[in-house]
């Protein structure tokens, strides 16, 4: 028998987007981008080939309704960072893409951040094929950057070959470079390093939240219990209490840690597919 | 037939199997596999290391002011990053810096204008020859024929202006049209107290959406929703502002001064409000003349019940503000529509709005505004000041005319639409290059680039007239900068200039046989109207139901479309009375008004550096161009259209 490993590691990493203060001005996605030595091609508008993160996406409500009842808001999606459960494991961490690497490019930390490494990945693609949010991008070019666009690449996050995929680690690069100066600081205690991922430190509007899940004082858990919350597609959470835990015993869910908050019933109706007025 | 016997066999399968081979290798295919081979083991491109360090700068080439804090790695500049806000050409200004296609050195036109060829010149033979031509033309007596035309207000903007005044010319324009047509009307430009007000009434103006100063409007609007302030947005389009917005008012394709001029009819009528401007008395007669509620509510398609709501809040509200220029970036706003919705901040006597004017920007010109210069201009050098007027103005391919004719000198840091009719492009720095007083460089020149203000104050050196107009260095040109104070200038109605408009808005929007629909400009926020295409980061940012695949998409109403016979996806031309865009595909979607084509801006460079060009195409070379007699720019907002 082997001992279960103890983590020292106590946070959760979560995020919430409150919606209703999103104007989509798109700095997000231009921080996201700088930080993360974003490819640059000739033609970046080309959305199905676009390496990128966090995908802005824009959201109407024109497929029920008929103008003027109509509404418009932007969504910031990146990975979501599922906690995943698995009926045979309750309890653990268990994201849809990870048990399908074959060659363990991605796992899951104690800290919930579903990690990637560029170069072990084989490129099979079974991750983007299993991700719910479609977070996950492969490069199908090998990453350019351009003559002098190199100066402006961070290197902290490795560039990565064609033919790997990439996806949003929630920054955890300034998660370790904030680690870093801690033990430099002579701080030794892991719970104490915090850092904020590019997109939330970016937000005129402050509409990105991030923190700690674990710690029902931090921002960010207070606004997962609002009643605007609301998860991408994860069906469960709207079923009552009871009955999750019924279905959580048959069903394996994706169970994200990022949670959008909206005050719009159309909006919310929409992040779960469901038809709308 | 004879036979095959075994050799004959053998020797075709040899001849075959050889053959297969021969194409395979001529085919490249094994080269491209060697490549795949070394690109999959060896390693992509490390970034450089170094030690980690933070500095500040402060944008002076934005309007915003931005502060900004720069993370570099040894002497890379890798992130911005921003305590208080920044706007988002400041947050992608690494893009601009580190441009591949960033001007080195001045460069002088060796071909026709507009072949793009260009050799590269040293500092002073370029300056030499601009400040000979300069003295030539003022000692000639012609010294009111140079022009020069401003990317913006800020300190740049304002030397120029002072730098052409004192050569005796009387010819600076500023490319952002809504402050210098405001200023055109009301003898200086509006400034709303959004902070303090309880009650917004805009025409058409996406606050937003990049409307006014964009880092200031997103805290203003946190404020808002903290206190309860009221947003009332008429716009055509459901975008994201009037979505956010209290209440949408979906008025027809190009009413907003209808729209207006409704809402004054019953604070005139019903409340017996009036505003002190001059003209008010016939100003107001013809409104209550000519558009009473009944003919306002079917011209604007907005209810009677609906608008008199409006005007009764309006008039209620404490500190209420009505602000007109329709548009985010790029907004526009005729002299009649800036008026009506002035009017409406008089007839409440609004304290939450005032007319101020910037100390050393003064928008009096020769032409009252940069399209009637593009018309009836006749300059015979211009200075561009990092402005694009060839690809925004309305009129930008008459002016490219006249620029062909001139001489044209361009400050740019890369190369547009408008600088390719330049005979002299002179390399600037951009604000994280050249330093404030408060704050050292972030990075160190680029090349043979030099600050903006500096060329400015080279070039000032040169000219006998000017010698004296500036201190010896842009950081103490930062001192004579100029700052907001009250305009003072009293209101009027300028009834006779705009009498015509008044009377004709009500033709613009009724109906029209041969062009059906409206067209109406739509933008996306990184995108603007057009600065941003030339960065990846922000191509990265667009919705692919506004650009993709090479394809710019248009969106139409659904009932629309089924009555012109357009199906999602299909691929249409758009005309105008002055012209026909190239193709654009139609997505269907109920955001718009019924009649309209919402078609985004930005789009369609000529040349704008290898990423921003050959993508879509640009509205503006088919949107209206009469030239506003007050203003001089064209109210280019709705235009008459069809499709085929």
């Amino acid at each position: 028998m082997t001992e279960a490993r103890v983590s020292k590691m106590k946070r959760l990493w979560g995020m919430a987007i409150d919606l209703d203060k999103c104007t989509g001005c798109g700095a997000c996605s231009l921080a996201c981008n700088q930080e993360n030595n974003m490819p640059i091609f000739q033609d970046d508008s080309d959305y199905p080939k676009r390496v990128a993160f966090l995908d802005l996406m824009k959201i109407t409500n024109d497929r029920d309704a008929k103008f003027p009842d109509v509404k418009t808001a932007f969504l910031p999606k990146m990975c979501q960072q599922c906690g995943g459960q698995d009926p045979k494991h309750p309890g653990q961490l268990n994201p849809p893409c990870v048990s399908v690497c074959p060659a363990v490019a991605t796992d899951v930390g104690d800290d919930g951040i579903v990690s990637q490494i560029w170069s072990r990945c084989i490129g099979c693609r079974y991750c983007q094929a299993a991700c719910p949010y479609e977070a996950r991008v492969f490069n199908w070019w090998k990453p350019r950057y351009e003559g002098s666009f190199k100066n402006a690449l961070n290197p902290e996050v490795s560039i990565a070959s064609r033919g790997t995929i990439v996806k949003c680690t929630f920054c955890s690069h300034i998660w370790k470079r904030e680690r870093d100066k801690a033990v430099a600081a002579g701080k030794l205690n892991i719970n104490d390093v915090l850092h904020t991922p590019a997109c939330v430190k970016s937000c005129p509007t402050g509409a990105i939240v991030f923190g700690d899940l674990n710690d029902p004082e931090s921002e960010v858990s207070k606004l997962t219990k609002s009643d605007r919350a609301v998860r991408l597609t994860n069906y469960i959470d709207t079923l009552p209490k009871e009955k999750q835990a019924e279905f959580r015993k048959k069903k394996s869910y994706a169970d994200p840690k990022v949670y959008y908050l909206t005050s719009q019933k159309w909006l919310k109706d929409m992040l779960f597919f469901k038809k709308n007025s | 037939m004879k036979k095959i016997n075994r050799k004959d066999f053998l020797k075709v399968g040899a001849g075959a199997a050889a053959g297969g081979v021969a194409g395979y290798v001529l085919s490249g295919a094994p080269f491209m596999a060697f490549q795949a081979i070394v690109e999959w083991t060896q390693d992509q491109y490390v970034p450089v290391g170094g030690i980690e360090s933070y500095m500040q700068a402060v944008s002076d080439t934005c309007t915003s002011g931005c502060k900004v804090s720069v993370r570099k790695i040894g002497a890379r500049s890798i992130k911005i990053e921003s305590a208080e806000g920044v706007c988002t050409s400041c947050l992608n200004s690494l893009q601009l810096v580190y441009h591949p296609e960033r001007i080195a050195t001045p460069l002088k036109l060796t071909g026709k204008k507009g072949s793009g060829k260009y050799k590269a010149v040293s500092w002073d033979e370029a300056l030499k020859d601009i400040a000979t031509r300069m003295n030539a033309l003022i000692s000639g007596g012609e010294a009111n024929s140079i022009a020069a035309i401003n990317k913006n207000e800020t300190l740049s903007g304002q030397m120029m202006e002072k730098f052409i005044r004192s050569a005796g010319s009387n010819n600076v324009y500023y490319e952002s049209s809504l402050k210098s047509a405001e200023s055109a009307v009301l003898g200086g430009y509006l400034k709303y107290d959004f902070a303090g007000t309880d009650y917004i009434l805009s025409f058409g103006s996406r606050l937003l959406e990049g409307w006014g100063d964009p880092v200031q409007m997103k805290k203003y609007f946190l404020n808002w929703k903290a206190k309860g302030t009221k947003l009332v947005q008429a716009d055509t389009v459901c975008t994201r502002t009037a979505s956010l917005a209290d209440e949408w008012v979906p008025v027809k394709p190009g009413t907003e001064a209808i729209l207006a001029y409704g809402i004054a009819y019953h604070l005139i009528t019903a409340k017996k409000q009036s505003s002190s401007g001059a003209d008010f008395t016939k100003w107001s007669q013809m409104i209550i003349n000519k558009y009473p509620l009944p003919k306002v509510a079917a011209l604007t398609g907005i209810k009677e019940e609906q608008i008199i709501k409006i005007a009764e809040d309006f008039n209620k509200a404490k500190r209420p503000v009505a602000v007109a220029g329709k548009g985010g970036t790029g907004a526009i706003a005729s002299s009649a529509e800036i008026i009506a919705v002035h009017c409406l901040n008089t007839l409440v006597k609004t304290n939450a709005v005032s007319v101020v004017k910037n100390s050393a920007v003064s928008y009096k010109s020769d032409f009252s505004g940069i399209d009637s210069l593009a018309k009836n201009g006749n300059f015979k050098m211009l200075i561009l000041n990092d402005s694009n007027p060839v690809y925004k103005s309305v009129l930008g391919d008459d002016l490219k005319k006249k620029m062909e004719k001139s001489f044209v000198v361009s400050i740019n840091t890369i190369k547009n639409d408008s600088s390719e009719y330049a005979d002299y492009i002179l390399p600037a720095l951009t604000f994280l290059e050249t330093g404030t007083p408060g704050n050292k460089p972030v990075n160190g020149a680029w090349k043979e680039a030099i600050d903006p203000k500096d060329i400015i104050i080279k070039l000032s050196k040169m000219i006998n007239k000017t010698a004296g107009a500036f201190p010896a260095s842009a950081i103490d040109a930062h001192r004579g900068a100029g700052s907001e104070i009250a305009a003072g200038a009293g209101f009027s109605f300028y009834f006779d200039k705009t009498k015509s408009e008044i009377e004709g808005f009500e033709k613009k929007v009724s109906k029209n046989s041969e062009f059906p629909l409206t067209m109406i400009p739509i933008e996306m926020a990184l995108v603007g109207d057009g600065d941003g295409m030339a960065f990846p980061y922000v191509l990265k940012n667009i919705d692919w139901h506004t650009f993709s695949a090479g394809k710019l998409w248009v969106q139409m109403n659904r009932e629309t479309a089924k009555k012109e016979g357009i199906s999602e996806g299909e691929t249409i031309t758009i005309a105008s009375a002055r012209g026909k865009l190239g193709k654009v595909k139609v997505h269907l979607s109920d955001v718009v008004a019924p009649d309209t084509v919402a078609i985004p801006l930005g789009f369609g460079h000529e040349s704008y550096t290898e990423y921003g060009n050959d993508k879509g195409v640009n509205p503006k070379k088919i949107m209206t161009a009469e030239v506003d007699p007050v203003t001089g720019t064209a109210d280019f907002w709705s235009t008459r259209v069809k499709i085929s």
